[in-house]
């Protein structure tokens, strides 16, 4: 530890941060296993959200018609260029939530040694800023690589402009630099004791939500001042309106997930008449933020996949000979065809990450609480029950989130329909969606049944 | 310590149990007889194979060798499912901590083994407050373990392992981690209690002041049962 | 409880007020249970050494329709010597006398089996201490019961320890006493 508590860091800033630097290395490299899955996913999910940043700023950097040699056209437009830039910051939406799920791969070994070495000495702004080191250095790792990759495709396509290597830049610095504030912030109440958590507490309001809610309606004034006066064109305004717009939204669908989580649980648990239902409730009652992340993104995915499961099929409909008031030409459908298949890309990508988010937690959840599981387990609580129990975590909350996507993205296919006006009634196919969402999201809660299965080993009851 | 008069037939009796973990020797045949009623303390020092003796009596764990009977059943050789709901209805468990659920309240973690046979949730919850009241926690069924002190904790965990009426409590090092005198009274209670329901208690401790609750003290050393009555 | 002073208890017994020989046995007995019971014998001549030494006077006889008893009473020198025997410390293990540390040695010398001579004597511990647990955790057990089974249950069980680590030790300790 370099200096004393009572010395400020300010005094030698530059020889602090290097043996931060050489600490938070040490603790990372000397740190078990599932820290270790920790860092890589971290660094995984850094770069997905760079790679789909960098693509919205290379997408941002070009103005007016331009020719680029790909997606049949769809990029030369600058109004379907929007949309794309559009998609690729939604697609933001389930990285967060998946980076959200990631932070908690051996949160409680990492809180625990956060504390540690706040009991050797470390002031809490050492210990905030070791931490934050550790998960900038992943998202650094994750971001670098994306970039490398974006780069060399960029200067295939051709030389890009100064515009473009300014957006790049800017995204490659702020993925690491965010990812280190948030880690920062999260930590605030761990390094407050040195002893550590005992016991999961949660302050009654949460200041940090409140800044966050704050800072996006400030972006959002801003936004709207910009284009409002149109002093800088809608090419800088638009794109921020639209990140602020998935940032609410996103909130929104997270606070949704976890309220209703809670909800939930308070009304079964005192309800419950199974076992597997009592404890299911109970844990969504105690902690109903654990899984809000990845449910706001599966829910957010919902709502876009019944939306354009229901758009596609009005404008392809629209599109279809029989029906064309006006013939389409070859490169017209390519160019319908390529839009719809893109957006179709875009969010299978997003569920996938947001399964990925729910399959992280869901083992996290379950390395966290190996020995209790398997004491549950040597005191005759049957594996099916314990399991049960787990699926029902998950699919409580989920199910009213996904009734509500199915009403959100119907109504958005609706509308689309009664656009479109030609009375023909809105397609009804699209309400599979959600169904069909909502059974992935189960099937991968129960992909962590065999890790139950190993995890309620007796071996596990074998304290020090 | 009056034993019922028929101690020819052990409730439980294990023979020549071996078992490894990994290659790691914990039992080399160790032999034990529980008696109806009996309270039985393990000792033993630290990696002697208490531990793993009491999973192997207990059916959490499957010996390598050797045999263990429990009422004309051979332990070692049930299937899970049925060892699963022998530990539920026939066996109680006390651990050192962690067998309460964090997240239920005292009250429905003593009601969560009638649940599982399928008891309604009120009755079960009755039943579950008249053994917190037996155990003098009744005050405390609202809280969830982490608010309780460890005394507490512990004496609900004897609630929850004695309220199905088990035959045996299988408890491993119960006041490990409590101090002395809340330690005693999680002693006396388990032990009053046995005594009262007739239930047998089969006591695993490195603590000589535990396993004086007993009536009949066995020691293990390295994975072997020492044989008694050594003369001088 | 070997060094304790039987003067100093009766004395103590006395401060309460005037009382006869049966009567300081019986509440002697009562007061410190699982204690080894005071002998009648004993209490006459500790009462007569404590009239010899003016600790304590006869207050008079009483009969009380029954055979005559001689009454005693502290004297106030009697009260100054409790007082400070009361304050002074019990020294703290002068010397160690263990008796089954010497019966170890004398077993290796002579021969004979040290281990299973420990085992037995565990063994016999173990039933004293069953015995103790079980008076203190009987129904309406009264605190004085409980703390005197608690000190020797403590000693007892400190005997113990001393013992386990005593027999893992004994092919050492055999090598040291035949090479002395």
């Amino acid at each position: 530890m370099s200096g004393s508590p009572q010395s400020s860091p300010q005094n030698l800033p530059r020889v602090s941060l290097r043996s931060d630097l050489r600490l938070a290395w040490l603790l990372t490299r000397g740190s078990d296993r599932r820290e270790w899955w920790r860092v890589t996913l971290t660094a995984v999910g850094a770069g997905l959200a760079t790679g789909f940043a960098l693509g919205a700023a290379a997408l941002a950097s070009v103005s007016g018609w331009y020719r680029i040699p790909f997606a049949n056209g769809l990029l030369d437009e600058p109004g379907t260029r929007d949309g794309v830039m559009f998609a690729l910051l939604l697609l933001l939406a389930p990285v967060l939530g998946f980076l959200g799920q990631c932070a908690r791969i051996g949160a409680v070994h990492r809180d625990r040694r956060l504390a540690a070495l706040r009991l050797a000495g470390a002031t809490p702004w050492q210990v905030r800023r070791i931490a934050a080191l550790e998960s900038g250095l992943a998202c650094l790792l994750g971001s670098a690589v994306s970039t490398v990759f974006s780069v060399l495709f960029m200067l295939r396509i051709g030389p890009p402009s100064a515009a473009a290597w300014l957006g790049f830049a800017l995204v490659a610095v702020a993925v690491p630099v965010l990812g280190a504030v948030v880690s920062a912030v999260s930590l605030r109440r761990v390094v407050a004791s040195p002893l550590g958590r005992v016991r999961r507490v949660r302050p009654a309001t949460n200041k940090g939500i409140r800044a966050l809610l704050l800072a996006t309606v400030l972006l959002t004034a801003v936004a709207a001042l910009m284009v409002a006066t149109g002093t800088r064109g809608r090419f800088n305004g638009l794109p921020l309106i639209v990140f602020t717009l998935v940032v609410l939204t996103g909130m929104g669908a997270v606070w949704l997930a976890g309220a209703s989580a809670r909800l939930i649980g308070r009304l079964l648990a005192t309800r419950a008449r199974s076992a597997a239902v009592l404890i299911a409730a109970e844990r969504l009652r105690d902690d109903p933020w654990a899984a809000a992340r990845s449910h706001a993104a599966a829910l957010l995915v919902a709502i876009a996949g019944t939306g354009f499961m229901g758009v596609r099929e009005v404008l392809l409909e629209g599109l279809d000979p029989k029906y064309a008031y006006a013939p389409y030409s070859p490169e017209d459908l390519a160019f319908y065809n390529t839009g719809l298949d893109l957006t179709a890309a875009a969010i299978l990508v997003a569920l996938a990450v947001t399964l990925g988010g729910l399959a992280v937690g869901a083992a996290e959840s379950l390395a966290t609480r190996r020995r209790g599981l398997a004491a549950q387990a040597a005191s005759g609580v049957p594996r099916e029950v314990l399991g049960k129990a787990l699926l029902l975590e998950t699919a409580l909350p989920l199910a009213p989130a996904m009734v509500l996507a199915g009403i959100g993205g119907m109504g958005v296919s609706t509308w689309y329909a009664v656009l479109a006006g030609d009375g023909r009634p809105a397609p009804l196919l699209p309400l599979l969606a959600p169904f069909v969402i909502y059974a992935a999201c189960v099937l991968t809660a129960a992909a962590s049944l065999p890790l139950l299965r190993r995890t309620v080993r007796p071996a596990e009851l074998r304290y020090t | 310590m009056n034993h019922p008069t028929d101690t020819s037939v052990p409730l439980l009796a294990a023979r020549d149990l071996t078992k490894s973990h990994g290659r790691t020797p914990a039992l080399r045949g160790a032999s034990l007889e529980l008696r109806e009623g009996e309270i039985l303390a393990v000792t033993g020092p630290s990696g002697s194979g208490k531990s793993t003796l009491l999973h192997c009596l207990a059916g959490i764990v499957r010996p390598d060798g050797g045999s263990v009977a429990y009422g004309g059943e051979r332990l070692d050789r049930l299937p899970e499912k049925r060892l699963s709901e022998l530990r539920r209805t026939e066996f109680g468990v006390v651990f050192q901590f962690g067998q309460l659920i964090p997240e239920l309240t005292a009250l429905d973690n003593v009601a969560l083994p009638l649940l599982l046979a399928g008891t309604a949730r009120g009755q079960a919850q009755a039943k579950a407050g008249e053994w917190l009241e037996r155990f003098g926690v009744r005050g405390q069924g609202e809280l969830r373990p982490g608010e309780m002190s460890g005394g507490q904790a512990q004496r609900v965990s004897l609630a929850r392992a004695l309220v199905t009426g088990p035959r045996i409590v299988f408890a491993d090092e119960p006041t490990g981690a409590l101090d002395s005198l809340a330690g005693e009274q999680v002693m006396s209670a388990l032990v009053h209690t046995a005594r009262e329901t007739g239930t047998a208690v089969l006591l695993i401790t490195h603590d000589a002041q535990v396993a004086a609750y007993a009536d009949r003290e066995v020691q293990v050393r390295d994975g072997a049962v020492v044989p008694q009555g050594v003369a001088v | 409880m070997i060094a304790m002073s039987t003067r100093h208890i009766l004395l103590g017994l006395l401060a309460g007020g005037p009382s006869h020989g049966y009567d300081l046995k019986r509440r002697h007995d009562e007061r410190f249970p699982q204690a080894r019971p005071l002998a009648y014998g004993q209490v006459y001549t500790t009462l007569q050494r404590l009239v010899r030494d003016g600790l304590a006077e006869i207050e008079g006889t009483d009969s009380d329709g029954g055979p005559e008893r001689t009454m005693y009473r502290s004297t106030d020198e009697g009260g100054r010597e409790l007082e400070k025997w009361a304050a002074e410390i019990a020294p703290p293990a002068p010397f160690v006398t263990n008796e089954i540390f010497a019966k170890v040695v004398v077993s290796i010398l002579a021969g004979g089996d040290p281990a299973a001579y420990l085992q037995a004597q565990r063994t016999a511990h173990m039933e004293r201490m069953r015995q103790l647990t079980a008076v203190k955790t009987a129904q309406g057990a009264d605190l004085a019961t409980v703390l005197s089974a608690d000190y020797a249950l403590n000693h007892l069980d400190a005997d113990l320890r001393w013992m386990t680590t005593t027999a893992a030790r004994l092919t050492t300790l055999t090598t040291e006493v035949y090479a002395s």
